[in-house]
């Protein structure tokens, strides 16, 4: 019926159609169906992979699933009671939502800021120099997270580490402190240690950003009279903005989910109760006893939360691109 | 041998799947004629440090009494839990392998064992078992783990320093704080008494000591006895060596066991509780200490033994096991007799069987006897339930320790909240 009027427009991929309409709808679902051919083996393993695994959790996390529930294999549904005792739990809005978000905010700040820092020291140093300075942040990256904690531990030992001995020595400090007791102390020293680790790969990323931006855009702004604070934060930034959007999404997941880093500190077990975070905290409650239908659902929301955070930070870049 | 025998042990497991299938069962009730069949086995990495060798000899002897291969998978005890879960899950547990005491009611009361009461009451060996780890290896009235091996913390003391002021090895509370004080005055750069603040087996000894409960069963409920006056006093006195006295140190207050071993063979610990298993690594990690150390039973508040809580491992029999007959042969060899003996004198335990114990008893070694004393007359266990170990993996009782060395809470506070934490995990919210 409609043929007539469809035919003059050119199918995609620019095939004429041939009179009858036969063939044309032929090729139409041919050509709206290929992409998805294509892409279906990809998805079929990201079903297997991811999807099922997730809903898996979410099943999971909609019972009171322990030990005794993986030997016999039977299901334990209790409905929504994980989240309600999750969310009705005072340590979870009083210490570890606000360390780990508290905690996020700061450490992608600072490692995003560092980052960009050594990447516009690298973009401007020789090709010597660069090497030299690239292959040193290299090393800080490529250590395990277990190796860089004890290292951090060690340097602020409070009997013996380098730390306090310096304080004591300037005569700063009279008795040896214990900076792992205190929670925003033990949490300067993760936020050293994830900066230290993280940074990096933000500083690589970004070099790679900041060598694409065309010289003759800055040469241009440097002729129209712009310092360089200027030439930063209005030729280079804007260019490199989904550079940054992705590095800083990473780093919001990355530092949401720190758990070694903590866990492995003094004190950072669980046994210092203020230091908690949402990983060793669900960790503790969930995995320690057995308790994984528990884990599941702090799992969820953890996933959910991020995906939250992701998605209204995606938003906000796309609608300052369209300004 | 682990490589050499899987080959076997899969040809093995293979004619017995077929034998299993072809035959049924053959009606050989006593498992003493087991040809062709393998026992798998999972045995904790690192307590003996010849392990190797040992079951290689095991493993000999035990083909030639029963017939069967045996085949031992050694395990690091840091993933076991979680392997012994995952195999639990999937159904590929092994037939017979090492649990830890605190592992055992939490895997009984998963079904994943099988009791083994009736064999050890067919060989009359009731009696003669290590009563803290029957204890500890009991559920629901049931026997599921079998004794294997125990040691026991005691107050461990550098001897040297104790004969250079003239001390003699404290047997009440205030010989601690008579021989910390003089210690301090003399030694400025040591611990004259380490408190850690992240090892909770260092804590029970106080409770108890004082006349303290951690926590015990009332009718169907528990009950925590961390709040109670002796509790408290007991406590209060060990953290007292820290924040009154300043016997330990600011770092000392974040330590876990082996920060305490570490700093004893460092030279820079005078007192300590340490385990019966620590004074090899001691010297290994420091020969100069050799001599230098040695221990005595925890006093209890005004003399006495305080009892201390009884660590080691069981041999379990997991229901997976195809011919149960053949795995009690294998524990029956492992915890009774000689090759029970040899593996306490490799691996520096003390054995599950209480005659082989008495034997060790009468050894003179100052590092030997004054622990076997603690195991025989000062072995306590903590709670024996699962949900005891959901306290431990919450570090319940860590929490209030260090909570009190850092000032965070008074004792009353600390010991208080955690009663309350007790009580809540334990009856199941």
């Amino acid at each position: 019926m409609s043929t007539t009027i469809q035919a003059p427009t050119p199918a995609p991929g620019g095939t004429t159609p041939r009179p009858g309409a036969g063939p044309v709808h032929r090729n139409r679902l041919i050509a709206s169906s290929r992409p998805w051919l294509l892409l279906a083996p990809a998805l079929a393993v990201l079903a297997v992979l991811l999807l099922w695994p997730l809903v898996r959790v979410f099943l999971f996390s909609l019972q009171d699933y322990g030990l005794r529930q993986i030997v016999s294999g039977e299901p334990n549904w209790i409905g929504l009671a994980n989240y309600g005792e999750i969310l009705a739990d005072p340590t979870l809005w009083g210490v570890v939502l606000p360390n780990t978000v508290g905690f996020a905010v700061l450490a992608v700040t600072f490692t995003v800021a560092l980052g960009t820092g050594v990447a516009v020291l690298m973009a401007s140093l020789g090709g010597f120099w660069r090497t030299v300075v690239g292959s040193a942040i290299m090393i800080a990256w490529a250590m395990p997270a277990v190796t860089g904690t004890y290292v951090w531990v060690w340097i602020f030992d409070a009997d013996r580490g380098i730390f306090n001995q310096t304080l004591q020595a300037l005569g700063l400090q009279d008795e040896p402190v214990n900076w792992f007791t205190n929670r925003y102390s033990f949490y300067a020293i993760v936020l050293l240690n994830v900066v230290h680790h993280g940074f990096p790969f933000v500083a690589i990323t970004i070099l790679a950003g900041l060598l694409g931006v065309p010289k003759e855009m800055l040469e241009a702004a440097e002729m129209d009279g712009a310092g360089p604070w200027r030439r930063f934060f209005q030729v280079i930034v804007p260019n490199l903005r989904q550079v940054f959007s992705v590095v800083i999404i990473l780093s919001t997941i990355w530092d949401f989910k720190v758990f070694a880093q903590v866990y492995l500190m003094p004190g950072g077990n669980g046994t210092n109760r203020e230091a908690l975070n949402l990983g060793v905290w669900s960790y503790v409650e969930s995995f320690g006893q057995n308790r994984y239908g528990f884990g599941s659902a702090i799992a969820v929301l953890l996933t959910v939360l991020l995906l939250i955070i992701t998605v209204i930070y995606v938003r906000t870049m796309l609608k300052e691109d369209e300004l | 041998m682990k490589k050499r025998l899987l080959p076997v042990a899969v040809l093995a497991t293979a004619v017995f799947g077929l034998s299993a299938c072809a035959g049924g069962s053959n009606g050989d009730e006593n498992g003493s004629n087991a040809e062709g069949q393998t026992l798998d086995v999972w045995i904790m990495e690192g307590t003996n440090p010849d392990s190797e060798a040992f079951f290689d000899e095991v493993g000999a002897a035990f083909t030639e009494e029963t017939g069967a291969e045996l085949n031992v998978e050694f395990v690091q005890w840091a993933d076991a839990h979680d392997r012994f879960v995952t195999s639990i899950a999937g159904g590929t547990t092994p037939d017979v392998a090492e649990t830890g005491t605190t592992w055992t009611a939490e895997f009984a009361d998963s079904g994943a064992l099988e009791p083994i009461g009736d064999f050890v009451a067919d060989e009359n060996l009731g009696d003669d078992l290590v009563e803290g780890l029957v204890e500890a290896g009991t559920y629901d009235d049931e026997l599921y783990g079998m004794p294997w091996y125990a040691g026991v913390r005691s107050l461990v003391y550098r001897s040297d320093i104790f004969e250079e002021l003239g001390l003699s090895a404290p047997t009440s509370w205030d010989e601690i704080v008579a021989a910390g004080e003089a210690i301090k005055a003399a030694h400025p750069e040591m611990l004259a008494f380490a408190v850690p603040g992240d090892a909770e087996f260092g804590v029970y000894p106080w409770v108890w000591g004082a006349g303290g409960e951690v926590s015990e069963k009332n009718g169907d409920t528990w009950e925590s006895g961390m709040a109670s006056p002796e509790s408290q006093e007991g406590i209060g006195f060990y953290t007292g060596l820290a924040t009154e006295h300043g016997f330990s140190s600011a770092g000392a207050t974040t330590w876990k066991e082996t920060d305490v071993l570490d700093n004893f063979a460092q030279g820079n610990v005078a007192m300590a509780l340490m385990g019966s298993w620590t004074p090899s690594a001691i010297i290994e990690k420091n020969a100069e200490l050799e001599g230098k150390f040695a221990a005595t039973p925890i006093p209890g508040k005004d003399g006495g033994i305080a009892p201390s809580v009884l660590g080691g491992s069981h041999l379990s029999m997991f229901s997976t096991a195809e011919n149960t007959d053949l795995a009690w042969e294998f524990i029956k060899m492992m915890t009774t007799g000689e090759f029970a003996e040899q593996w306490g004198e490799q691996s520096g335990y003390f054995p599950g069987q209480q005659s082989l114990l008495t034997e060790t008893m009468g050894s003179d070694d100052p590092l030997v006897a004054p622990f076997a004393t603690q195991l025989v007359d000062g072995g306590g266990t903590v709670p024996v339930t699962p949900s005891f170990g959901a306290v431990q993996a919450k570090k319940t009782t860590n929490t209030a320790i260090q909570a009190i060395l850092s000032g965070q809470k008074t004792v009353e506070q600390a010991t208080s909240d955690a009663a309350e934490e007790m009580d809540e995990i334990m009856n199941g919210n």
